[in-house]
């Protein structure tokens, strides 16, 4: 995911981390360079964990990870470069949003903190003299408040673990617009997500993650060809289960079909060109057409046939 | 939005501007009011001493200065807000808000640890003192009270800091810790009473007041050296875990 010749801004390599018995990471590999890149999986695939040990919060249990060429574990001066959205949503509830800031700004040791604070917090669209408390701001605004003191320190690195969360349709746009442009500019923007329409607005590439394990990485484009040209399974409802099963497995499109329940349950690589000839079977069969369903549209069944593929 | 960042190093600003957080996580009402109340019951102690018109002051003064504030009030006050100056920001996970930041690790631990102590002093060190001073049992043992206090203060902090940050539910190991070590074990072993802070803080108290060593007492110089040490080796911890455990 970097140029030829360049040095990425991430190098993951053979990576995994356990807690105990349980494997939250397994053996993973991969490079992130300049641009956006979403990490794309379903809740509890790890996300987080990746996230946390690429900001050296946490130790790798086995491989290693190099930020801008360095052990972000054993370098603390590295988080001057580096900007991070944690997903949990607590803050330090008593301040109010210009001293939040402002307290990331003088930390990072930058000469006018009051004024990158502000700079900070106009960038996220929330305004800088409110006098609550940040214990009063909504899901929605949090989110943006963390994005706020991840960018005072104009890191060269962001990492945003799931920073659309809780926001309005708008202000998501908003985001998504300030992602692509940090991103053009020159920045490694790495955000995470289990939402497939917000990665794919983000037009950038992609690396899936599920059960701990890389499943996929690449544009969003090759991704979603990889996505769409899975197996499906359809529920098909009908009167006459038995005629319009041996109907449709002799159009070709059917790999498998079962009668269950009364229903009929196929399997079928090309889910349009089945939706188009089942009525037309039917027809032929003398079948009154109830019901086509797809069962496995889901986020999950797609991270569950990337998994299997593996 | 371009903002240079300053090459990394400390700073006084950076280092009071992480004190200031921690005062203000640790200070809860509810805490500062419930252990006030615990302070001033020093104050009341003394009072009640002061009224007595016994002829025996430097004796109840004194075990207003051993029994209530060494053994309890200051190793108790410290526990609380000491274990919550960096547990607390651990356990709800904005700790990453200060750890993720160019700053050494030892500045983190030093700021808990401050904050702890600033906070500890005026809530149970002070009430203690004036609580010596009303009794009438003389300057002296207000004079104990004030560097057995703030000696024992330190420690604890120091101590209690760390405990905070590598433990859950560090109340209660810190009471453990309080009542079978401090009060049990080093009440009634002398290898144990060395390595005690209360012990030592205590041993430390009596000479400035100039009262007779209590049970199981070390010299006054050692009373001195090892509470210090204490600190020293417990910041040092707590900047180890800092640097090398995990951050929630």
């Amino acid at each position: 995911m970097t140029s030829p010749g360049s040095s990425p801004t991430i190098a993951v390599r053979q990576l995994s981390k356990w807690f105990g018995s349980v494997v939250a990471l397994s053996d993973l590999s991969f490079d992130i360079g300049p641009g956006v890149t979403a990490l794309l999986g379903p809740n509890g695939a790890g996300k987080s964990t990746l996230f946390r040990v690429l900001c050296g919060l946490a130790n790798p249990s086995q491989g290693t990870v190099r930020i801008f060429d360095e052990n972000p574990r054993a370098n603390p001066d590295l988080t001057s470069r580096i900007g991070i959205a944690p997903q949990q949503e607590r803050l330090f509830e008593r301040q109010t949003i210009i001293e939040f800031v402002r307290l990331a700004a003088t930390l990072h040791h930058i000469p006018d903190p009051d004024r990158a604070a502000l700079l900070a917090i106009e960038t996220v669209e929330l305004d800088p003299a409110d006098p609550r408390p940040l214990a009063a701001y909504s899901k929605g605004m949090r989110q943006r408040v963390k994005l706020a003191q991840a960018l005072v320190n104009d890191p060269d690195l962001l990492v945003l673990d799931e920073p659309l969360e809780g926001l309005d349709p708008r202000q998501r746009l908003r985001t998504i617009e300030l992602f692509r442009r940090l991103g053009d500019e020159g920045k490694t923007v790495v955000v995470s997500s289990h939402v497939l329409e917000e990665v794919e607005r983000f037009g950038s590439r992609i690396l899936v993650i599920t059960q701990g394990r890389l499943v996929a990485e690449g544009p969003f484009s090759a991704i979603r060809d990889l996505m769409d040209d899975r197996p499906h399974r359809l529920r098909v409802g009908t009167d006459q289960p038995l005629a319009l099963a041996a109907g449709l497995l002799t159009t070709g499109l059917v790999t498998g079909a079962r009668i269950k329940d009364g229903w009929i349950e196929v399997e079928t690589s090309d889910s349009p060109a089945f939706r188009r000839s089942v009525a037309v079977v039917a027809r032929d069969c003398e079948a009154r057409l109830t019901e086509v369903r797809a069962l496995d549209d889901d986020l999950e069944s797609v991270f569950a046939y990337l998994v299997g593929r593996r | 939005m371009k903002a240079t960042a300053a090459p990394p190093n400390f700073t006084m600003a950076t280092f009071m501007t992480v004190w200031k957080v921690f005062v203000r996580s640790i200070a809860t009402r509810l805490r500062v009011a419930g252990l006030s109340l615990l302070g001033l019951g020093a104050v009341a102690l003394g009072l009640a001493i002061h009224l007595s018109h016994s002829a025996n002051r430097p004796n109840a003064a004194w075990s207003l200065v051993d029994s209530f504030g060494l053994s309890l009030l200051i190793p108790v006050v410290a526990l609380v807000f000491a274990s919550a100056a960096l547990g607390d920001v651990a356990e709800d996970g904005t700790l990453v808000y200060l750890w993720l930041r160019p700053l050494p690790r030892w500045q983190l631990a030093l700021g808990a640890f401050g904050a702890s102590v600033t906070v500890v002093v005026p809530v149970a060190v002070l009430p203690l003192v004036v609580g010596a001073a009303i009794s009438g049992g003389g300057w002296r043992i207000a004079g104990g009270a004030a560097a057995g206090g703030l000696l024992a203060t330190v420690a604890y902090s120091a101590v209690f800091c760390g405990l905070g940050l590598r433990v859950r539910r560090a109340l209660a190991w810190g009471l453990a810790y309080l009542l079978i070590w401090e009060q049990a074990v080093a009440r009634v072993s002398h290898g144990a009473a060395r390595a005690s802070i209360f012990i030592n803080t205590r041993s430390l108290a009596a000479h400035v007041a100039q009262h007779p060593p209590p049970t199981n007492a070390v010299a006054w110089t050692t009373g001195l050296i090892f509470p210090l040490v204490v600190t020293v080796v417990a910041l040092a911890l707590t900047t180890r875990s800092l640097d090398r455990g995990e951050i929630t």
